[in-house]
């Protein structure tokens, strides 16, 4: 079994409000990216909320338009172009965060698009990479921010997939993680 | 402990409980446990740019949905300066304006016609001023009013015993009215108080103090209900974000008070 259809089938039973974290090699990284832009959200018929630090929106876009995924149900919160330096308009389905250590402002973002999108449909909340995030920030207040942002995405019934990629984690991560996630599923190279 | 029992030692007592003033946003209410207890005159507190004028402008952007009818009282800028700077906020409806729910007066425009033309008013002109509030909110029926800013007004006070009279008989006059009163108090970042003449804090039922707050380079908006009679409440920091669905709001983290 391939990467692709390990992450889908470990996912797809999942019950609402699950906050599961996804601990990966990066070479399944577009792997991660299809199962949790396209497989997932046509399964459960869910909208996106991309919350991304490692690359900017648009790279991940880019890499999206490769992989020949649609993008409609989709919306950004992108704290990885703050490190380009040049000034960034937002857009309906991207949401600029200043710096990556504005974790409150990643939490009030999503909760503004929590609120503006239809309300009808389920929410996946993805964060891309908790990895990139801990660049940016010490694992204590990581550690709060995703206590507080998961219980209160649980609470709404959300999803919510935190990426770990397993070259730039650590023991210590790795414990923070298992605290504050349900389950956790590890990518693995074979299935 | 069986069920019933361990509900009874929970439930929070029903007499005597006051009506609230739900601000409409949901975490300020949720922090208020409800909402600001009705009749309340609050002191909503800070350094430029926190936030005082447009969450108060929500305040009665709401209340004037929920049907009743609301006063900005304007004593530094024109309404119509104010009204084009308004965030475009979704839930605003423009027939608010022209149905009478939400009403902007300019102070300079009531001073004028009660002849304070001075820089100092006397006690008898406050008398004349508080009277002159209360019949305009009697008149009015409003229920929920701003003043933005009270610092302007206390500006031509200029003594504690007036500034002190002024908010003791405005703030019984607006409660006895069933009025819900946030009055705006413009301090400097650096101040260690909450308001710049040290009275307004004193006599006010709540405090809701809103800041700037800079971590590691990042200014964050941050608000903090510090007082507020008639009510429990949360007297936590909160991040808050200026939206066009509104102010929102999240718990401030410490990052294990580092």
């Amino acid at each position: 079994m391939g990467a692709t259809e390990q992450i889908f089938e470990s996912l797809k039973e999942l019950p609402e409000g699950s906050v599961i974290a996804l601990e990966a090699n990066s070479e399944a990284y577009f792997d991660v990216i299809r199962v949790i832009t396209e497989k997932i959200p046509k399964h459960k018929n869910l909208d996106v909320i991309y919350i991304n630090s490692t690359l900017p929106a648009n790279s991940i876009i880019n890499v999206m338009e490769l992989l020949d995924i649609k993008r409609d149900n989709i919306y950004f919160v992108d704290c990885g172009s703050s490190v380009l330096l040049t000034q960034q308009a937002s857009n309906g389905h991207i949401i600029f965060v200043e710096s990556a250590t504005m974790l409150e402002n990643i939490m009030l973002k999503v909760e503004y698009l929590m609120r503006k999108m239809d309300k009808k449909k389920g929410k996946l909340i993805f964060i891309d990479s908790i990895n990139s995030l801990a660049i940016h920030n010490s694992l204590s207040i990581l550690s709060e921010f995703m206590h507080i942002l998961f219980n209160n995405m649980r609470s709404k019934g959300a999803y919510t997939v935190v990426l770990s990629i397993k070259e730039q984690s650590s023991d210590e991560m790795s414990k923070a993680l298992t605290m504050v996630c349900d389950e956790k599923i590890d990518v693995k190279e074979e299935w | 402990m069986p069920e019933e029992k361990q509900e009874k030692v929970f439930s929070l007592p029903k007499k005597g409980q006051r009506n609230r003033c739900k601000t409409g946003i949901d975490t300020l209410d949720a922090i208020l446990n409800g909402g600001i207890p009705r009749g309340n005159t609050v002191l909503i507190t800070g350094s430029c740019g926190t936030g005082k004028t447009t969450t108060s402008l929500e305040f009665l952007v709401h209340g004037a949905l929920y049907g009743e009818n609301c006063l900005f009282l304007s004593v530094t800028e024109a309404s119509e300066k104010l009204l084009a700077n308004l965030i475009p906020y979704e839930f605003f409806d423009d027939s608010l304006l022209k149905r009478g729910k939400l009403m902007f007066i300019d102070m300079p425009a009531i001073y004028e016609r009660l002849g304070l033309q001075k820089s100092e008013f006397s006690f008898e002109e406050i008398d004349l001023l508080v009277d002159a509030l209360g019949d305009i909110v009697k008149e009015l029926k409003i229920k929920r009013l701003v003043i933005d800013s009270v610092t302007s007004v206390c500006f031509q006070l200029k003594t504690e015993e007036k500034i002190r009279d002024f908010i003791l008989k405005l703030g019984k006059k607006l409660s006895d009215l069933g009025c819900t009163s946030l009055l705006v108090s413009e301090i400097l970042p650096s101040d260690a108080r909450y308001s710049t003449y040290g009275v307004e804090e004193a006599i006010a039922d709540g405090i809701i103090l809103m800041g700037n707050y800079e971590r590691r380079g990042d200014l964050l908006r941050t608000l903090q209900v510090v007082k507020m009679r008639g009510t429990t409440h949360s007297r936590a920091k909160y991040v808050l974000d200026l939206t066009p669905i509104g102010v929102l709001l999240v718990p401030m983290l410490k990052g294990g008070g580092e």
